[in-house]
């Protein structure tokens, strides 16, 4: 049996009604939905399904973290109705958009914990999408990682997997403990059942402090003069509908035949 | 070991379903929620408007914590004919102390407080989970079974809305009817507060609900609405399912001729629409109240159709909390006793039929044969309008009094004196 953690993330509902997603301007952030919980990101989800197919396969213990607002318990909760075992709340609101603050945070939860055999995060969050926390997890743990991967096998000490490259898949073999980040490539995550959700909601989840797990924020510097987000906002989709007429057929064709030359379409 | 049995099961988290449970969970009974939205509120709708008393009787002080938008201190009741209206305006700054008479609420923020509420008394919530069917031990419900699994209980209640697939299946009621429920359709349009404060002749935090009759059904049974919330407005139309499906009208259709008659086009100048809802309210009143418990079994709220329609009033929420309340202590009732079934549910009934759930619906009982009379919609807001049009027009010819106005205006409407005595003796019976 192994010891896996996986990383979940609480973002908005990238399902909710596009006319709730209200933006800020003045503060460049933002405004969030009321009424619309927040949920898992999708991609880790996508991890917790990966955690829980390797339990299935060969046994393991799944933990899983999440640094965010006290309300992020519920991104736990739904892991652990999916059918995680454990899950740990680290209550801190990560302002700023530096991946390397929320990995820094996830290493410290991570080693507190101790005893991993694997890690796996999701690819990127579905709501900024750097892509870069898992990554910068497994350097700072000195241990090595292998991004989008489509299939991971346990085989005793050593992990096989395969991931996607640009114009194919690549099969590799590394030892553990080692970082993992996964996709939609690993399939659908399965929806908690009923009474995985019963079980969540009696579990209790132990929320850790920055100071519990022995942060020290001035280690990675001031976050905010790294990367500075300067707009926000939801593009616009322009659409026009012309006419073009003729007052015969042949002719409407070739006046849409300048038209287009004109437009530089043809 | 955890309990793999709950003392109840909640099928539905509206305000029915989760007053029950908050108030067994509460009494530390073990309960859980299943319902079938992605969350509680997901699916929920009313008009507008939530009356506090009853919902303060089991959260104290709900005020100073729940998601409301405006206390209502004015009620405006307003007749259209094609192009005219004529309003009476109550406005009574007594309504603006706590605890309020009634608030604007939005359901989807009010909700999804409520259901937290639930959470933190001790309940467990599943929600995305559909109730199929009831388990059965004989002639007693004993659980429910949702999404493919069993979910044993003690006493199962059914708070899934109206048309309960549950009520149903439990054999106490038959698939609802399109003459005993309405159709209401409601859009939010979003304005700035000044503008509805200044609008609307509001201070502050205050509110206004405004019902319609008239034209804006044509002619069927059924009525405008519009609230104002703190950033919005809600503003929709009720109308009998049956009369819509006769007359083949499309609600969106009817609603956007209600927001372009002149006396409602002002109220919502300048407003974009973030919002489109639906839903059933059950209208038939006492009349097709179901058998309310069997064993192991209690309806309550919308499921129950313990909804009162005056006219005046449109009222589910208040019946809602008010059922579920008495619901959550005749399961306590239950525990105590270790019998489950009909012996002590059967104390369900006996409270509702003590509170003003049942006695209400049986003082209006003859509301819907009186609502059912076109002439309401039609005749009477027309005759009030012309008549007012005909008392303030100034034309330079000679004047006539109000008697011999509303004489020439109801020959006018085909409206006898006979017509006027009969329904003004069932209104009275009704209203």
């Amino acid at each position: 049996m192994i010891n896996i953690i996986v990383c979940v993330k609480q973002i908005l509902d990238p399902e909710m009604p596009p006319g709730k997603f209200k933006i800020d301007p003045e503060s460049n952030k933002v405004i969030p939905p009321e009424g619309i919980p927040l949920v898992v990101s999708p991609f880790d989800e996508q991890a917790v399904e990966a955690a829980l197919r390797i339990k299935e396969q060969c046994g393991a213990k799944i933990t899983v973290v999440t640094v965010g607002e006290s309300s992020a318990v519920n991104a736990v909760k739904h892991s652990l109705a999916m059918g995680a075992d454990e899950g740990i709340v680290v209550e801190h609101i990560i302002e700023g958009y530096d991946s390397l603050l929320t990995a820094y945070i996830l290493t410290k939860a991570i080693e507190e914990i101790v005893a991993y055999d694997l890690i796996i995060c999701g690819r990127e969050a579905a709501d900024w999408g750097s892509g870069q926390v898992g990554s910068i997890i497994a350097e700072s743990l000195g241990i090595p990682v292998v991004a989008r991967t489509r299939k991971i096998e346990v085989m005793d000490s050593r992990l096989k997997v395969e991931h996607i490259i640009e114009d194919g898949d690549e099969s590799l073999e590394l030892p553990m403990p080692a970082v993992i980040t996964v996709s939609y490539e690993i399939g659908q995550a399965r929806i908690p059942t009923g009474w995985g959700v019963i079980s969540a909601a009696r579990k209790k989840i132990p929320s850790w402090s920055l100071e519990d797990i022995g942060v020290d924020l001035s280690q990675i510097g001031d976050t905010s003069s790294r990367i500075k987000l300067l707009k926000l906002f939801t593009p616009t989709r322009e659409r026009g509908c012309q006419i073009i007429e003729g007052k015969t057929a042949a002719e409407a064709a070739a006046n849409l035949a300048l038209r287009l030359r004109e437009a530089k379409v043809i | 070991m955890e309990p793999t049995k709950f003392d109840a099961v909640v099928a539905g988290a509206g305000p029915a379903g989760c007053a029950a449970a908050y108030a067994l969970a509460k009494a530390g009974l073990e309960v859980l929620v299943i319902e079938r939205g992605k969350f509680p509120g997901a699916k929920n709708m009313f008009g507008g408007m939530l009356c506090g008393s009853v919902l303060a009787q089991l959260i104290p002080n709900f005020w100073e914590e729940a998601p409301l938008e405006r206390y209502i201190t004015r009620h405006v009741i307003t007749f259209l004919s094609r192009e005219d209206s004529f309003s009476i305006d109550f406005q009574s700054p007594s309504f603006g102390k706590p605890p309020y008479n009634g608030y604007s609420v939005l359901r989807a923020k009010f909700d999804k407080w409520l259901a937290g509420k639930v959470e933190e008394a001790g309940a467990i919530i599943v929600p995305g989970l559909l109730v199929e069917d009831l388990l059965w031990d004989g002639n007693q419900v004993v659980g429910v079974k949702a999404g493919g699994e069993d979910f044993p209980a003690s006493v199962v209640i059914a708070a899934d809305g109206v048309n309960s697939l549950l009520a149903q299946k439990a054999g106490l009621a038959e698939e609802l009817s399109t003459e005993y429920v309405s159709l209401g359709v409601k859009e939010l349009i979003q304005l700035p507060s000044e503008i509805i404060q200044e609008r609307f002749n509001l201070e502050d935090d205050e509110g206004v609900t405004q019902l319609f009759d008239g034209f804006c059904t044509r002619g069927m049974h059924g009525g405008g609405f519009l609230y104002t919330n703190k950033e919005s407005l809600s503003l929709g139309i009720v109308i009998q399912l049956s009369a819509l499906r006769r007359m083949g009208v499309k609600p969106a259709d009817l609603l956007e001729e209600f927001k372009s008659h002149p006396g409602v086009r002002n109220l919502i100048k300048g407003g974009t629409v973030e919002e489109y809802s639906a839903h059933l309210v059950p209208n038939a009143g006492i009349n097709k109240v179901p058998m309310l418990y069997k064993d192991g079994f209690l309806v309550v709220g919308d499921a129950a159709g313990l909804v009162l329609t005056t006219g005046i009033t449109l009222d589910g929420a208040s019946f809602a909390f008010a059922s579920g309340m008495a619901a959550a202590e005749t399961v306590k009732l239950a525990k105590q006793n270790g019998d489950p079934s009909r012996k002590t549910l059967c104390n369900y009934e006996k409270l509702l039929k003590e509170s003003f759930v049942l006695r209400d619906l049986e003082t209006f009982k003859h509301s819907q044969f009186f609502l059912d009379n076109p002439r309401l919609y039609t005749t009477y807001p027309e005759l009030i309008c012309n008549l007012s049009r005909g008392l303030f027009t100034n034309d330079g010819k000679p004047r006539k009094r109000l008697w011999q106005l509303a004489r020439t205006e109801m020959g006018r409407q085909k409206l006898s004196i006979l017509h006027v005595a009969v329904d003004g003796f069932l209104g009275r019976r009704a209203i």
